[in-house]
């Protein structure tokens, strides 16, 4: 049966029907056309669809739509909204990524831990992402540039 | 005269950096196709091997939302790259348990689901094949009773009669004559299991076909002209009308290489045209129908003489390819020629077999088999060195192929750095320098590895270029090469942007289209840097003439004069002139007389290596050119094992590889890291795991564990070596693929020099090096 | 995932209504970290899933100066951060920051974590050496149910429909004393433990040991609990108590470890454990949430 949920999307109200069984990662981007969380594994297991729930990270694969009535979620098309920001700069100054697909589930992590702990040390940055599955870089490049975004704030 | 690089060399932001960082990438699911939109659900095998007696879809037919359902019978079409013993859905038997046997096509993908459901098959289940080495057995069952019947590549050989898909065989000198003479003989076997790719992207691919016979494909795919041809020919539908777009790939590592799951996009898109359908593969799917890496068992024998050369190597490659080698063959074949590993051998013999079972069909993995088999190869070579009492580093510089010492199969040795990444990986890793743990439970070692790896190519793969300026001088650069990560498309800017002496910003190069850019063998084989880049630098190189020759003609001035600098032409012997590319690359140079010079300027170019040649003698593997040139490496890490638990971390890692002229030195850096801890993973943790029936009991995360953040050295150096290909585009030769294939030996080998034990078999894991431990232990009598 | 209705109640006795309605065809929702996964499977198929993130009283972690309540919607990131959490209760701060990883821990429960009742629970062996309890509402009121009760099976608790996990409460110790958690999972990163065992030394040499993922469900090791009673932690002694200790566990092989080596590897960590719970009771130990293996 389906269910009216409103919920606030990067900033913006958002008035949908979905059913119970709903994943919040497909309403997302099959039906309200966010696509920057990616669909990698639909368990939980890699990060790839990381969005922010109330300013924490969570999987929205593993999340029911109709659970955010009332929340608000922020993905990657949110936090940038005032043009880039300084972890994604240095992402891009660091080359980061590789094929890319996991650098919005990366950012979402990231933005959530500088933002708890500006100044994070290189093992709290690896703790932080360790969530965030990425077989291309071997994550060197990603954490150089978190680490240069929080020394210099 | 030796000119100065500008572009080609130096560090620049990758040009698919700000899509990618800012979410804007497009990868093939985040396209969108509107709400005629169809979805295809496919019924999966849950039987190793089967006949199957009967299909009925009639229940499936009738389900809610159901558009049309497809299985053998309407496809009894076989396809493949080199082998052609694949089909789209098997209309007579299954060969491994996931093999997709029917699928449906409906408005919802729950919907297509429910209905797969309904579709009954009655199978009679046969003997189940899960090792190589049984299939091998002269009375084993045949998973392919028609393997005579197959078309093949002239180059590749079944056995029919035989689970034997392809030998290749090299027969070198005289092996048995130089064991005898060899002072010390080694002698024993290496296994290797299967892994996957495990791209963070699992397959998809949307198709659409019009009611005029046009079939496009939006695929996540390292092979997008490859994809169209395959289609084509299997489908019988004319090349124009096959058309794949293809966007941004989530990781491919070879797993996206040629064709698997997007042949059903295309046949179910067939059934109802006008509807876009979409299929994309599940987690679970990505693991068990998708390709897998080979699994080896390896066999050597090794001899060696008083001065310490090898002189002797036996090497038996048993390989598993899965319930299809349509890929996986060449495979096979690629690793036969250069089993040597980067050593000058005169006696060899090499056998390598592509065996059927009952797994998953294996492929193209980054790689290429030299991982495999290196690892095997790369133990041996420090056990024997402990033999003879060297040090292993020094046994690899002493052996190492030089310039022009021929390889197994006889032709020359192409430049080579093998040394210097030798010598800086050893002296960046502090090669013979203890390091003790601070914690007693704790050892530290160091491991070391050399390697190296040939593009594994038909001789007539080829890669084409075409550019083309506009009204301000800016280019659009097409070619069909894919940007997998590796930084592909920075790549091929850089060497236009070399060429025609224009800055980056005034090229633009995109993914490919078949019906928009020319043609591209594949992205496979860490070939495109060389093959691709050698046609983009023709390309360009053509595009300067015509403007060479548009001023010349102009301006009365001899076009040796003339030269291009940041988008303009300009003089030697008048410092004067200076003519803007945008004042005429489009709209020619007016004279004075009013009439035009000139007109748009395009350049084209493309390179096949016409010195390749796949055609050698069968029984010896002598004769032909299959290789185009090798690039080599080291790679070395300090380990620190705890003795009680077994667990391993590895601390630092030190990787070199000679990359020719690195285009894009910090992506070649990034490759490195990034092939290191792929390598890691299969050293350390990765492998599918079967059940008895052949079922994978790990088909996810949780239980197939890909290194994180965490589990990664916190110390990686990787070193770029610069020893020019000839052939290649400003020297530069491939070495994406290389750069995870130390890393398993590496690992082996610093775990014997920390315990005193030999692992042939990965992943290590903690309970194996514990077992290890209590069998020394019994050994020593403790 | 099969259709099912949802229901959101904002008071613990509308949901215990609901879910006294729909019985066994109704499952109850936190994180969704373990419910949300079974759903996706197919492995259950309720009619209706009734999420508890509605009711605010679940949402107490409060210390009394006696008790930590943990209300059922306490996540574990919640936990970590708790100051009087890493203070008073150590062990289970160290046991809650080697769940999973960031994303998951930021919705995952402890209550969550304890219900689904899986062997490698991470939190179930701290929950065990702290002598945690378990807050059951009913339709006829709260009960009480200790943590070594709560447990029955592989993904089985002594929970019946319509029994709903209000907290967990967990009384301080008012000796001194170091404790340890020690997950050994296949690598650093996020993974189910092959391992996990808990200890805790006070400063009148009592012990408490308990494992995770050694045995149908999460067990004390009371064996070795007696024989170390009112001992120091001499080499001899501590082999005598890891030989005890793994006498109370019965592992299984599976994709993730052998039993020959979950068993031997269950040893030496038991060793390591109660090692270092004494170090760091007598302040010269490795600091809680340090990697121990
Ligand atoms: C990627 C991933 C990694 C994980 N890693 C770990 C790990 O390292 N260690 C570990 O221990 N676990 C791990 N888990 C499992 C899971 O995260 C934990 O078990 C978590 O604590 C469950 O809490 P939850 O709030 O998400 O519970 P839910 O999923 O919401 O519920 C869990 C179960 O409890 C029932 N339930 C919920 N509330 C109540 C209640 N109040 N009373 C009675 N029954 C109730 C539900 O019906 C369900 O059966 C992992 C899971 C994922 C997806
Ligand atoms: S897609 Fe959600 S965690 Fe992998
Ligand atoms: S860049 Fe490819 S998965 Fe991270």
């Amino acid at each position: 049966m389906k269910k009216e949920i409103n919920f606030t999307l990067n900033g913006n109200p958002v008035k949908i029907e979905v059913m119970p069984n709903e994943k919040l990662l497909d309403v997302l981007r099959d039906r309200l056309g966010v696509k920057s969380p990616k669909h990698g594994c639909g368990r939980g297991e890699c990060g790839a669809c990381s969005v922010l729930l109330n300013g924490k990270s969570i999987r929205s694969c593993i999340t029911l739509a109709i659970e955010v009535d009332g929340q608000e979620i922020t993905t990657l098309e949110g936090l940038e909204k005032n043009g880039m920001t300084e972890l994604q700069k240095s992402f891009l100054q660091h080359n980061s990524f590789q094929c890319g697909f996991c650098a919005p589930g990366m950012t979402i992590t990231a933005t959530e831990l500088l933002n708890k702990n500006p100044h994070p040390d290189e093992e709290e940055v690896r703790e932080a992402i360790a969530g965030n599955l990425c077989r291309c870089t071997g994550y060197q490049n990603i954490i150089d540039a978190i680490l240069d975004v929080s020394k210099k704030e | 005269m030796e000119r100065e690089l500008k572009y080609v060399g130096k560090r620049a932001v990758r040009i698919d950096g700000l899509e990618k960082i800012t979410g804007a990438a497009k990868y093939t699911d985040d396209l969108d196709f509107g709400p005629s939109m169809l979805y295809v659900a496919v019924l999966e095998s849950p039987y190793a091997h089967a006949i199957i007696k009967n299909i009925d879809t009639t229940e499936a037919e009738k389900m809610p939302g159901v558009r049309a359902v497809l299985s053998g019978k309407d496809f009894p079409e076989k396809f493949g790259l080199y082998l052609k013993d694949n089909s789209i859905f098997p209309a007579d038997r299954v060969r491994y348990i996931g093999q997709q046997v029917a699928a449906v096509v409906a408005e919802t993908p729950a919907q297509a689901e429910a209905a797969v459901k309904k579709i009954k098959v009655d199978y009679e289940p046969l003997p189940v094949l899960q090792n190589p080495l049984d299939a091998i057995k002269p009375d084993a069952p045949l998973i392919h009773p028609d393997l005579g019947k197959y078309e093949v590549v002239p180059w590749l050989y079944p056995q029919p009669g035989t689970n034997i898909a392809h030998v290749r065989k090299i027969r070198k000198g005289d092996v048995d004559k130089a064991f005898k003479e060899a002072e010390y003989v080694l002698e024993d076997w290496y296994h290797v299991p299967h892994v996957v790719h495990a791209p963070i992207e699992t397959h998809i691919s949307v198709a659409l076909y019009s009611y005029d016979g046009r079939l496009t494909l939006w695929n996540s795919t390292q092979s997008p002209h490859t994809q169209r041809n395959i289609i084509a020919h299997s489908l019988k539908i004319p090349h124009k009308n096959v058309r794949v777009i293809a966007s941004y790939v989530g990781g491919g590592f070879g797993g996206k290489a040629g064709i698997s799951m997007e042949v059903i996009a295309a046949v179910a898109a067939m059934k109802v045209p006008g509807h876009p359908v979409k299929l994309r593969w599940t987690r679970k799917q990505e693991f068990q129908n998708s390709s897998q890496r080979q699994e080896l068992y390896a066999h050597i024998k090794m001899g060696v003489n008083k001065e310490g050369k090898i002189i002797a190597l036996k090497h038996e490659l048993f390989w598993d390819v899965g319930a299809s080698a349509e890929y996986g063959s060449n495979v096979v074949n690629a690793t036969g020629f250069s089993a040597t590993g980067p050593y000058y051998i005169p006696n060899v013999y090499i056998d390598s077999f592509a065996i059927y079972t009952n797994r998953p069909p294996c492929g193209a993995y980054r790689g290429f088999g030299y991982s495999e088999f290196h690892f095997g190869l790369e133990s041996h070579i420090d056990r024997m060195a402990k033999i003879i009492g060297m040090d292993p580093v020094e046994f690899r510089r002493k052996n190492a192929i030089q310039r022009g010492q021929p390889v197994a199969y006889g032709v020359e040795m192409n430049p080579t750095g093998i040394l210097e990444c030798i010598d800086k990986v050893a002296e960046k890793i502090e090669w013979g320098k203890e390091n003790k743990s601070p914690d007693p439970t704790k050892v530290r070692a160091k491991g070391f590895a050399a390697v190296w790896k040939a593009p594994a190519m038909p001789p007539n793969e080829s890669s084409a270029a075409f550019l083309k300026f506009s009204e301000d001088g800016s280019i659009n650069l097409l070619v069909s090469g894919m940007e997998l990560g590796q930084g592909f498309l920075t790549a091929m800017a850089k060497i236009a942007a070399e060429e025609l002496s224009l800055p980056l910003e005034k090229i633009r190069v995109e993914l490919p289209d078949t019906d928009r850019n020319p043609y591209e063998w594949q992205t496979v084989a860490s070939h495109v840097t060389w093959s691709c880049g050698n046609a983009v630098r023709r390309a360009a190189i053509d595009a300067r003439n015509q403007i060479l020759d548009t001023v010349s003609r102009a301006y009365h001035i001899d076009k040796a004069n003339l030269y291009l600098e940041d988008g303009k032409v300009k003089c030697y012997t008048d410092p004067e002139f200076e003519l803007p590319f945008e004042k005429f690359v489009i709209d020619g140079i007016e004279m004075p007389d009013g009439t035009y010079r000139g007109g748009p300027i395009m350049g084209h170019g493309m390179f096949m290596p016409e010195f390749t040649s796949a055609k050698v003698n069968p029984e010896t593997g002598l004769g032909g050119h299959p290789n185009v040139h090798y690039t080599t490496g080291a790679g070395a890490v300090e380990i620190e094992i705890d003795k009680e638990t077994g667990r391993i971390r590895v601390l630092k890692m030190a990787e070199a590889f000679d990359a020719g002229k690195a285009i894009n030195p910090d992506l070649v850096e990034g490759q490195i890291v990034g092939g290191f801890v792929q390598g890691l993973g299969t050293a350390l943790w990765e492998e599918v795991k079967f059940d008895e029936n052949g079922r994978i009991l790990n088909p996810n995360f949780t239980d197939y564990k890909i290194p994180t953040a965490l589990d990664v050295p916190r110390d990686m150096n990787p070193i770029i070596v610069e020893v020019a290909q000839p052939d290649g585009p400003f020297g530069a030769r491939g070495i994406a693929e290389h750069t995870m294939i130390p890393v398993m030996p590496a690992v082996a080998n610093a775990v014997e020099n920390a315990l005193g034990i030999r692992i042939k078999d990965v992943p290590i894991t903690p309970e194996k090096i514990l077992n290890a431990l209590r069998e020394k232990g019994q050994e020593n009598g403790n | 995932m099969n259709d099912f209705d949802y229901a959101k109640p904002v008071t613990l006795s509308e949901a215990i209504s609901t879910y006294k309605k729909y019985g066994d065809k109704a499952r109850l929702l936190l994180g969704g970290t373990d419910l949300v996964v079974m759903l996706d499977d197919g492995v259950i198929q309720p009619d209706i899933v009734i999420d508890l993130k509605g009711i605010d009283e679940l949402k107490k972690l409060e210390f009394d100066g006696e008790f930590l309540h943990i209300g059922s919607r306490v996540t574990f990131n919640e936990l970590i951060d708790s100051e009087v959490v890493k203070e008073k209760f150590p062990v289970l701060w160290e046991a809650s920051k080697t769940v999973a990883s960031t994303g998951v821990r930021n919705r995952a429960t402890l209550v969550g974590n304890i219900c689904s009742a899986v062997p490698s629970a991470d939190s179930a062996p701290a929950l065990l050496v702290c002598n945690a309890a378990v807050v059951i509402a009913t339709d006829s009121g709260d009960k009480e149910v200790p943590i070594t009760e709560f447990f029955v099976g592989p993904r089985r608790t002594i929970l019946k429909p319509g029994e709903i996990v209000k907290e967990v409460k967990i009384r301080a110790s008012n000796k001194k004393f170091g404790g340890s958690y020690i997950k050994l999972g296949r690598y650093d990163g996020e993974d189910l433990a092959q391992v996990g065992v808990a200890t805790v030394v006070n400063e009148d040499r009592e012990y408490a040991i308990a494992f995770c993922a050694v045995a149908p469900k999460p067990v004390r090791a009371k064996e070795a609990e007696e024989f170390l009673k009112g001992k120091d932690l001499t080499d001899e002694v501590l082999e005598e108590a890891a030989k005890l200790a793994v006498k109370a566990i019965s592992p299984i092989s599976d994709i993730r470890a052998s039993k020959e080596y979950r068993l031997y590897v269950s040893g030496v960590l038991v060793k390591r454990s109660l090692k270092t719970s004494l170090a760091r009771m007598n302040g010269n130990g490795p600091k809680y949430g340090e990697r121990l293996v």
